[in-house]
């Protein structure tokens, strides 16, 4: 890797010589080994070296922006002149800026050199294992990768963040088969720092692969009922960010379309919720340490039994809005688990849906979801009653997380995120 | 446009393997005005170079962000090392696709750049229009962006050539509310292949579409919830086309048949109405240039159309060369890679359902009781067919005639099943383009089809 110190150096000589005087950048030097398999057998080892550069040039109040690869002395230049251009082509706008001055910091994250012998021998004994445990589940597609980084950031106001890191990946696409029938795709992943454990282990691939078993021979739902359905991790990670996007991100605060636009510090959810975006929790693998504004990350409470604690704003969107500004622009997902395990849970519902996964488009600015159901066991009774197919459901995001009956015990830590099983009430579940 | 440096680097490939050395710049342009603020305003460049090794079915890649010869020299070795490497944990032992013959590909336009400000000021003219013509609206958003793809290929057994390709949109999403304060959008994307000047010189030939779509929204804060069921619907071209990329192309792409889809067991057999014929175009449409031609992939074989349905039977895959030497049949250049670090997969290139010769207005006249849905805004499917697109825009059709507008739903099937229940075509076709289908990387795509007449799952409130 080369120096990405001393490309900053040049940057900034070159920024000065462009006759910037306020500024951002991040440069980027990354490193991948990526080992993809077909059917169990390992097909295509790929590397990839990659630079990049990207900085913000803020002049009379306009901003513009530019990005690139080549971070030559050249490219660079190029950079410089094409930020400063889009900036005084763009319009005024005294919402544009950068954080205030933080000293320097370097951080070191992850494994930062890859035990790539090791690496396959875990990817070897996870597809061993699946098939020795999991007889009808096919493996058609795997990727192993390991992603080492070093970034490096400076702005005008004399702040100077270094990050170094690399983590290790592993992403399956998996079906089931028995010869006559064939289950649909399902997925799933983590990301890791060691290889310690083995990668079965680690979090939700057994359950997934236990699932998509269970799925080879569905039946359709008749008719249409309101029910119960339990969120499986998975499914509970996709759901709160859209949540999140729909109700409290930049865009619908600024363009004042979110129905919890006015909602801070109200109750917006069951108070069996909470919700935090946290770099620091020992169960999150690289989690975020400056902002792409200029600061210092910090764990936050978006939502903490219920209440809304903050939107979740930029600090353009907080200074467009006169709303704070969250030093948190990572998605370190963290929801609190509840009291009940997921047996207790599963046997409370009479009638419902085990969700695996969603597979519907995004839910309008309404709220307004409705999509297939996909991996998805029908519940009667309190117990499974059997895997479904060309299942929808539909309802409203803000009625989901007002609607949580239970939420679970157990937790599913994939290294980037951290979820339980949550069981809402009042989803409309409907079949052919 | 990127220079041809590397040609003599040929000289490098190793013996008894299959190389591809493939020398890539990605450019994108975007500006964002949400609601009167320009909320990004950037422009970006990737560039590098990379090298593919195919050694009896076990292959190596190798990328670097440097555009010199060391660069091309360094690739290559990698590459060819991380072929023999991995030879060493795989099983794999496959014959290497045999040549097709070599050549070289002409270059097939240019990427012609313009300076940032003018993409600003039409984002700029068109927001004006929007917030002066329709001062009512709750809230609009003006996106412009633009990617394009240049690539310079160079084969040890196959076609060289320099390919790009170009393509810029505006967006324009249109908000407003309902009676009870429920917000609502729909959105449009104007322009298509090529440059800024090829679509933005004259912004007033996209007004029309403009009012169109604020008719729609208007429609919209009127609207109903489709109810739910199995219905007679009217899928515009856009939804037809969704289809035929989501729920068919994906299934007949061979990677994935040889994964277990539904399209492995179904080859020569009905899968749908015989009045679907379906082709994945290279580069030519009814005598014109396609959507997003694509003249040489990234394995060196040059683009030919692949048909994928005809009158309704399954006939053919998309390929790559090796699974098209698996399956004994010629490639058609699907294989491609988005980035320059990006090695190449099957995809899909110009997608579409072929039209028929029934009317829009005859289709609906014929439909007693159901929906005529118009657009989409995403969708999704698996190995098995099973479909479920979002429809943002769509009407009630009673006793032959358009009702209301409907709020937000969702359709869904099984293609195979759904594409059988097919009994009027229409004449009209359409194309968009301005998509990106996921499948490990991005890629752009574009899909066409016309009005189908078919039954579907429309998910209701």
């Amino acid at each position: 890797m080369s120096n990405i110190r001393e490309k900053a150096d040049l940057f900034d000589k070159i920024i000065k010589d462009t006759g910037i005087t306020k500024y951002k950048y991040t440069l980027v030097n990354s490193e991948k080994r990526e080992l993809n398999l077909e059917s169990g057998d390992f097909k295509l080892f790929r590397t990839v070296f990659s630079n990049s550069g990207s900085i913000k040039v803020f002049k009379d109040n306009k901003t513009g922006s530019a990005s690139g690869n080549d971070i030559s002395e050249e490219g660079l230049k190029g950079l410089a002149k094409d930020a400063l251009v889009s900036a005084e082509s763009s319009q005024e706008d005294p919402a544009h800026d950068i954080a205030p001055k933080v000293d320097p910091h370097v951080f070191k994250q992850g494994v930062l050199e890859p035990d790539v012998d090791k690496f396959i021998e875990r990817i070897k004994e996870l597809l061993d294992t699946i098939a020795k445990e999991y007889p009808l589940v096919k493996v058609f597609s795997s990727i192993g990768s390991y992603d080492r980084y070093n970034w490096f950031s400076r702005n005008s106001n004399g702040t100077e963040f270094e990050g170094f890191g690399g983590s290790y990946g592993i992403s399956i696409e998996i079906c089931a088969t028995d010869g006559k029938a064939t289950t649909g795709m399902d997925y799933t992943g983590v990301d890791m720092i060691n290889l310690d454990t083995p990668i079965i282990e680690l979090g939700d691939i057994r359950a997934h692969l236990r699932d998509i078993e269970k799925s080879l021979y569905p039946e359709s739902i008749e008719g249409k009922f309101e029910g119960a359905v339990i969120f499986t991790p998975a499914s509970t990670g996709d759901f709160i960010s859209s949540v999140l996007g729909n109700y409290i991100s930049d865009g619908v605060i600024i363009e004042g379309t979110s129905q919890w636009l006015d909602k801070v510090g109200e109750q917006v959810a069951s108070d069996k919720l909470t919700v935090r975006l946290d770099p620091f929790d020992e169960r999150i693998n690289i989690g975020e340490r400056a902002t792409s504004n200029g600061f210092l990350s910090e764990a936050v409470t978006l939502i903490d039994k219920g209440v809304l604690k903050t939107h979740w704003l930029s600090l353009y969107a907080a200074n467009k809005t006169g709303r704070p500004v969250v030093k948190n622009t990572g998605f370190d997902l963290i929801v609190e688990p509840g009291d009940k395990s997921f047996d207790e849970m599963l046997s409370s519902i009479d009638k419902g849906l085990i969700l695996g996964r969603f597979s519907g488009g995004n839910p309008g600015a309404n709220g307004e979801f409705s999509g297939v159901a996909k991996s998805s066991f029908l519940i009667e009774n309190g117990k499974i009653k059997c895997a479904v197919t060309e299942a929808m459901i539909s309802g409203n995001l803000g009625d989901v997380v007002k609607n949580i009956r239970s939420i679970s015990k157990e937790l599913c830590c994939n290294g980037g995120a951290v979820v339980p099983y949550i069981a809402v009430d009042g989803i409309t579940i409907s079949g052919k | 446009m990127i220079q041809d440096l590397f040609k003599s680097k040929k000289e490098l490939f190793a013996d008894g393997v299959q190389t591809v050395l493939r020398a890539h710049e990605n450019r994108n342009r975007r500006v964002v005005i949400l609601k009167g603020n320009m909320v990004q305003n950037s422009r970006s460049a990737s560039r590098g170079i990379s090298a593919r090794v195919n050694n009896k079915g076990t292959f190596g890649f190798a990328s670097v962000a440097d555009y010199t010869p060391e660069a091309a020299e360094m690739v290559i070795k990698a590459a060819t090392e991380n072929a023999m490497f991995l030879g060493k944990h795989s099983s794999r032992n496959v014959q290497l696709p045999a040549s097709l013959g070599t050549g070289e590909v002409a270059l097939n336009g240019e990427i012609i750049d313009v300076e940032q400000k003018l993409i600003i000021e039409a984002c700029k003219t068109l927001d004006d229009y929007i917030v002066k013509k329709y001062p009512d609206l709750k809230s609009r958003t003006v996106v412009y962006t633009e990617d394009s793809q240049d690539k310079i290929i160079y084969t040890s057994d196959a076609h060289d050539g320099h390919v790009v390709i170009p393509r810029c949109y505006i967006y324009v999403m249109l908000s407003s509310e309902t009676k009870d304060g429920t917000p609502i959008e729909l959105f449009k994307a104007l322009g298509g292949y090529g440059s800024f000047y090829d679509h933005f010189g004259n912004l007033e030939k996209y007004y029309p579409e403009i009012d169109q779509l604020y008719q729609r929204v208007m429609d919209k804060t009127e609207g109903v919830y489709a109810e739910a069921g199995y219905k007679t619907v009217v899928l515009g071209p856009n939804m037809a086309g969704m289809l035929a990329h989501e729920a068919v192309g994906h299934t007949v792409e061979a990677d994935l048949v040889k994964a277990g889809s539904v399209a492995g067991p179904s080859l020569n057999k009905q899968v749908a109405s015989e009045l679907v014929t379906m082709v994945d175009y290279a580069n030519i449409y009814e005598g014109k240039q396609a959507e997003l031609p694509v003249y040489l992939d990234d394995e060196g074989t040059i683009g030919t159309d692949a048909v994928l349905i005809k009158d309704g039977i399954l006939v053919g895959y998309m390929n790559d060369r090796e699974t098209a030497e698996e399956f004994n049949v010629k490639p058609n250049g699907n294989a491609r890679g988005w980035n320059y670090s990006d090695e190449p997969i099957i995809r899909m290139r110009n997608t579409a359902i072929l039209p028929g010769k029934s009317s829009l207005d005859e289709m609906i006249a014929s439909v007693e009781d159901g929906y005529y849905l118009i657009e989409s805004g995403n969708g999704q499917a698996d190995l098995t067919g099973e479909f479920m697109f979002s429809v943002n825009c769509g009407y009630e059709i009673k006793n032959g005639k358009l009702g209301k507008a409907l709020l937000d739903t969702t359709v869904s099937g099984v293609a195979f099943d759904m594409l059988k229940t097919v009994d009027m075509v229409s004449s009209e076709m359409e194309w968009v383009s301005s998509g990106f289908c996921g499948k490990k990387q991005p890629m752009a795509v574009s899909m066409g089809g016309p009005n189908m007449r078919c039954k579907i799952m429309i998910g209701g409130r």
